[in-house]
């Protein structure tokens, strides 16, 4: 589901009582996990809550409510906050920093900008009230670059579009990257996009350990202009750039 | 028996056999599962009755023995009344956080007054999954 369908939503104790609803998205230092949201009060004329809600202690996020056993599942924001951090300290957390970011591929493509964030709510696990399974953040709909657009037949720039993401990410307030592969994988249809997604990243596990292959993406966000000795995997589309590579 | 069949009958004392009010709400406890308690409209004294105070809940009319077990709602009802304890017309929502629509009827054991069912859009959804009626909805678990 789309992080922008989530803001808003009412969070509601099995009681069926709206105690709160969404206000922002609290994204995991890595960028990768949904870390929990602040909270506002409900009605036109409520504020921020000082309360927030740790992804853990959400009994289920749904299409039309976030559900919690009672009013107990809450803590202060500050939790939240805590929670995100992130180990440089620059606290990158903010969906505000990731809506309105350039996603660039590893070998310097820029994709587009990044309009909305894909979630994967895990299923909770069990009798218990708290969700074991974290929030995966699994894509970004972007709106396509030109240099996308122009090689995609059904896209112009602007279009909407979704590109699956790996584990693990490099994420500055500036960039987001991702492998190169990324693009082979960007689609249109979020229904389908759970698929493209595991397909994504079941190609970058079996990159990771096939040792004639591509190194693991850089951790760190490359500039667009810097050489990159990566050599794409065989089974790339065709039509891939080679732009990243500096002539000899 | 559904709610819908009940709601707008008349109240008529057994002693007297007299008409002395109309059936207009019933009070239910999500905990229990139960109708503790109708409300009525027309009657001359407060304006429920305990479920365990009625004579029978039939298809044509309520009947009570002693209408001074009409009361106004007392310590112990008055936890149940209110727009945030009313199913009906409510939106119900799953424990997964997904709405299933709306409450339009409730079947219930007109003996006890054990509730058996919630009617969701044209859905039964079987009492034994109610877990809360609140503010904002009614939540069942999960099918």
């Amino acid at each position: 589901m789309r992080t922008s369908e989530v803001a808003k939503l009412p969070v509601v104790t099995f009681a069926g009582d709206d105690i709160a609803q969404v206000k922002d998205v609290v994204y995991a230092a890595d960028g990768g996990a949904v870390a929990g949201f602040t909270l506002a009060g409900r009605g036109l004329l409520a504020g921020p809550l000082k309360q927030g809600l740790l992804w853990q202690r959400v009994h289920a996020l749904g299409a039309d409510a976030v559900m919690i056993r009672d009013d107990q599942a809450l803590s202060g924001v500050d939790e939240v906050v805590a929670a995100a951090a992130s180990a440089d300290g620059q606290g990158r957390s903010g969906g505000g920093k990731v809506l309105g970011s350039r996603v660039l591929t590893d070998s310097g493509v820029d994709l587009g900008e990044v309009v909305d964030v894909v979630i994967e709510v895990g299923r909770p696990s069990g009798p218990d009230d708290a969700s074991d399974e974290p929030c995966d953040v699994v894509g970004y709909e972007i709106a396509a670059s030109e240099s996308l657009a122009a090689r995609r037949s059904n896209a112009a720039k602007g279009t909407k579009l979704l590109v699956p993401l790996p584990d693990q990410l490099a994420v500055s307030g500036e960039h987001l990257m991702v492998p190169a592969g990324a693009e082979g994988f960007v689609t249109d249809d979020l229904a389908g996009f759970g698929a493209s997604v595991a397909e994504f990243r079941a190609q970058l596990a079996s990159e990771r350990t096939t040792p004639a292959t591509i190194a693991p993406p850089a951790p760190t966000p490359a500039p667009t202009t810097a050489p990159t000795t990566a050599v794409p995997p065989t089974d790339q589309p065709a039509d891939r750039p080679t732009e990243g590579e500096l002539p000899t | 028996m559904r709610w819908t069949d009940v709601k707008g009958s008349k109240l008529v004392s057994t002693t007297t056999a007299d008409t002395v009010g109309k059936v207009n709400g019933f009070l239910l406890d999500p905990a229990s599962r139960r109708l503790v308690a109708l409300q009525f409209k027309k009657t001359p004294q407060g304006k429920y009755a305990r479920w365990g105070d009625l004579a029978g809940v039939g298809g044509d009319a309520v009947t009570i023995a002693e209408t001074d077990k009409i009361t106004d709602a007392d310590d112990q009802l008055s936890g149940f009344v209110g727009k945030d304890h009313e199913v009906l017309k409510k939106r119900v929502l799953s424990t997964e956080g997904d709405e299933l629509g709306k409450v339009r009827d409730i079947e219930f054991d007109p003996d006890t007054g054990t509730l058996q069912a919630l009617v969701v859009d044209g859905n039964e959804v079987h009492a034994s999954r109610l877990v809360g009626v609140g503010s904002w909805a009614v939540v069942v678990e999960t099918d």
